[in-house]
C-alpha cells in the first residue's frame, strides 16, 4: 500500500517559489491501477518521483508497506526501489552505449538478483515485439521501439510498483494498446500496482481510479 | 550473460573512444617521461656502483695531465692510454691511511696489422697485489692465469669463453667472463697478467707484420688504492696529491656523485617538465570527468532511480577514469620500455654515461610505481566530478539532463 500524506514540494524559480505539489495526500491500495491527470505543469510527474523516493519533499510524507521512504538512509532506499518499484519515463531513457538486452537487464547490476535474468530480458523484449532488436543500440531504434524496450526494463526487477510517466508517449495506437494490455495483465496477473502519469484521457478511462492534478493539488476525479 | 558496473564503465569508455584515448595519451607521456628518466637514473646508478665494486678501489691515482682522460676512460669507456713511473707507486702506498696499492697499465689496440677488435682497452694487472680481477679468479677459476690466457669483460659480445683472440700478434684464450657492470671501462677491457702484456709487447717487436708495441720500461698507467677504514677516501685523496707530486686522485664515490650530480641536473629539468604534464593531466582529467558527469546527469539519474546506490555511480565514475589511466600508463610503460630498449646505445653514447639495465626486482617495483602513479592520476582527478556525481539527487539529474 502507498499512503502520501500532506505531501509538499516547492522550487525556487528565480526569485519566486513555486508549489509543484501542494499538500497532497492519497491512498494507493497493493494492486490498484491508477491514472493521475493534468495540465502541464500541474505536478504529476514531480508527485510520480516523490512517490518513487527521487527527490525529497518539503514536507510530508510517503509510505510504502509500512516504510517511510525518507526515515531510511539513501542506500537503503536505493536498494527499497531496487527491489519493489520501477520507472517508465516520457523521455528516452535508454543507456545509448548499450544494447537493448543490456538496457532491459540494467537493474539487475544494482542489487536485486533476478534468476535466468538475460532469458526474461528476451522473453520480455519479445513480448514487446522487439526480439529482432534484442542487439540493436538505442541509435539504431525508433522512438516508439525505444519507448518499448523501456517498459521491457520496467518489468525486468519483477517489481510491485510501476510508476509510469505518459508511458505511451511515443506510440502509435495499436501498439499503445499492446502495451496497456499488457500492463492489464501484469497488474491482475502479478498484482503490479500502477501508477501513469497521463494526458491521454483514452488511457484514464482504462485504469480503475482517476486522480486529477492542479496547480499542485490533487482530488479524485 | 550479466550486466555489471565494470561492463557499463567499459562501453562508456568506448562511446567516446577519441576522448578515452585522448585521456589516455596524457598518462602514457607522463609515464613514459617518468619511466625512461628514472631507469636511466636507476641504471647509471646500478652500473656505476657495480662498476666501482668491480674496480675494488677507492681512489685511483693517475698522472695528473690524465685526469680528463681518465675520467673518460672511467666512465665513457673510451680507451686512453697514460702513464707514470713505476716507483710512484711505493710512494703512493708509503701515504697515511692508505691500506693496499694495486697498480694496472693500459694499453689501447689498433685496428690494422694488430688485433681482432680495435679501439678497445688492454689491461695488465699486477698478480701480487690486484684487486680488481685476482678476487674473481679466486672464487670462479681458482688458479692464476697462464701467459696466454685472458679476463674479459660482457661488452664484447661476437667472443666467448673458450675463443681465442689475438693481439699484436700474440694469441690469448679467453677463460672467463667478468659479470656486466655497464661501464664500459670494465666491460669493453681484456685483461692480462703485468708479464702477459710485456711479453706481448716483446713479441711484436719479433713479428714483421705486426704492429710493434712501446711499452715504457718501469711505467704503470694508474695506482688503484684501497683506504683503510678509519679514514675518509676524500682525505686520502688529499695526502696523496700532497705527497706525490704529478698525480691526480681520484676518489671513486666522487665520480659517481659528480656523474650523478651532471646526470641529475639534465634529469632533473626533465623531471620537472614531469610534474608540470602531470598537473596538465590531473587538470584534462578532471575537466573531462566534470564534462562526463555533467554530459551524463540523466544518466546518472536513471541509474539512481533504478537502484543504484551512490557508491555504484562513484565506482562507475572512478572504474572509468582508473581503467584509461590504467590503459594510459601501460602504454607508456610499453613505449618508455621499447624506447630503452632499442636506443640503449643511443641513450649510452649521447649521455656519456655507464648503463646497466637495473635489477628485476628495482625494476619490477619501477614499473608497478609509474602504474600506480598512472592510476593516481586518473582516479584523483575525476574524484571530485565522481563525488559531484553522488551528491546529485535523482529527480534533480533527471530533469536537468533533459
Amino acid at each position: 500500500m502507498i499512503e502520501v500524506k500532506e505531501l509538499s514540494k516547492s522550487y525556487k524559480v528565480g526569485s519566486e517559489t513555486v508549489n509543484a505539489v501542494d499538500n497532497v495526500s492519497l491512498t494507493i491500495d497493493k494492486g490498484e491501477f491508477v491514472a493521475i491527470v493534468g495540465h502541464s505543469g500541474s505536478g504529476k510527474t514531480t508527485l510520480l518521483s516523490l512517490m518513487g523516493g527521487l527527490t525529497k519533499p518539503v514536507s510530508g510524507t510517503v509510505t510504502i508497506d509500512g516504510v517511510n521512504l525518507w526515515s531510511i538512509s539513501d542506500n537503503d532506499l536505493s536498494v527499497f526501489r531496487n527491489r519493489k518499484m520501477n520507472f517508465i519515463y516520457q523521455f528516452s531513457s535508454l543507456i545509448p552505449t548499450l544494447n537493448s538486452l543490456e538496457n532491459v537487464m540494467l537493474p539487475t547490476a544494482f542489487g536485486k538478483e533476478i534468476t535466468n535474468a538475460s532469458e526474461y530480458a528476451s522473453e520480455l523484449l519479445e513480448l514487446m515485439g522487439l526480439k529482432d532488436k534484442k542487439f540493436s543500440y538505442p541509435s539504431q531504434l525508433s522512438g516508439g521501439q525505444q519507448r518499448r524496450v523501456a517498459i521491457a526494463r520496467a518489468f525486468i526487477n519483477r517489481p510491485e510498483i510501476i510508476l509510469a510517466d505518459e508511458p505511451t508517449g511515443d506510440l502509435d495506437e495499436e501498439t499503445e494498446a499492446e502495451v496497456m494490455t499488457l500492463f492489464h495483465r501484469m497488474n491482475s496477473e502479478q498484482k503490479i500496482t500502477f501508477i501513469c502519469v497521463t494526458h491521454s484521457t483514452d488511457i484514464a478511462k482504462q485504469c480503475r481510479k482517476t486522480y486529477r492534478m492542479s496547480q499542485g493539488a490533487i482530488k479524485e476525479a | 550473460m550479466k550486466i555489471s558496473l565494470f561492463s557499463i564503465a567499459r562501453k562508456n569508455i568506448k562511446r567516446k573512444f577519441f576522448r578515452s584515448v585522448a585521456i589516455g595519451l596524457s598518462v602514457a607521456i607522463v609515464a613514459a617521461t617518468l619511466f625512461v628518466v628514472t631507469t636511466i637514473m636507476g641504471s647509471v646508478e646500478t652500473s656505476l656502483k657495480k662498476g666501482t665494486a668491480r674496480l675494488g678501489a677507492d681512489i685511483m691515482v693517475v698522472p695528473a695531465e690524465a685526469e680528463a682522460e681518465a675520467r673518460t676512460a672511467l666512465l665513457a669507456g673510451e680507451p686512453g692510454t697514460f702513464y707514470m713511473a713505476k716507483s710512484l707507486v711505493d710512494a703512493v702506498r708509503k701515504v697515511e691511511g692508505v691500506r693496499d696499492v694495486s697498480s694496472q697499465i693500459y694499453l689501447k689496440t689498433a685496428q690494422y696489422k694488430c688485433c681482432d677488435v680495435g679501439d678497445m682497452l688492454l689491461i695488465g694487472f699486477d698478480p701480487e697485489n690486484d684487486f680488481t680481477i685476482i678476487p674473481w679468479l679466486t672464487e670462479r677459476l681458482n688458479r692464476p692465469l697462464n701467459h696466454d690466457e685472458a679476463i674479459m669483460g660482457r661488452g664484447l659480445t661476437a667472443f666467448a669463453i673458450g675463443n681465442r683472440m689475438k693481439f699484436y700478434g700474440s694469441e690469448f684464450e679467453i677463460v672467463g667472463m667478468l659479470e656486466e657492470t655497464g661501464m664500459k671501462f670494465i666491460d669493453n677491457s681484456v685483461f692480462f697478467p703485468y708479464q702477459a702484456i710485456q711479453q706481448m709487447a716483446e713479441d711484436s717487436k719479433k713479428k714483421n707484420d705486426v704492429q710493434t708495441v712501446e711499452l715504457l720500461e718501469d711505467h704503470v698507467s694508474t695506482v688503484l688504492v684501497q683506504v683503510k677504514p678509519e679514514i675518509t677516501p676524500e682525505r686520502v685523496a688529499i695526502f696523496i696529491e700532497y705527497n706525490v707530486p704529478g698525480v691526480k686522485a681520484i676518489v671513486s664515490e666522487q665520480v659517481i656523485s659528480s656523474v650523478r650530480r651532471q646526470l641529475f641536473v639534465l634529469l632533473r629539468s626533465i623531471l620537472s617538465i614531469t610534474l608540470i604534464l602531470w598537473v596538465m593531466a590531473l587538470l584534462l582529467i578532471g575537466v573531462v570527468f566534470s564534462m562526463i558527469v555533467n554530459e551524463r546527469q540523466r544518466e546518472i539519474g536513471l541509474l539512481r532511480a533504478m537502484g543504484a546506490k551512490k557508491g555504484n555511480v562513484f565506482r562507475l565514475i572512478l572504474t572509468e577514469a582508473s581503467v584509461i589511466s590504467l590503459g594510459g600508463g601501460i602504454a607508456g610503460l610499453v613505449c618508455g620500455g621499447a624506447f630503452l630498449y632499442f636506443f640503449k646505445s643511443f641513450i649510452r653514447s649521447a649521455l656519456k654515461i655507464p648503463y646497466l639495465w637495473p635489477s628485476t626486482p628495482d625494476f619490477i617495483l619501477l614499473i608497478l610505481i609509474c602504474l600506480f602513479l598512472s592510476f593516481i592520476t586518473g582516479t584523483g582527478a575525476a574524484l571530485f566530478p565522481a563525488l559531484r556525481s553522488m551528491t546529485m539527487e535523482p529527480y534533480e539529474a533527471i530533469r536537468r539532463g533533459e
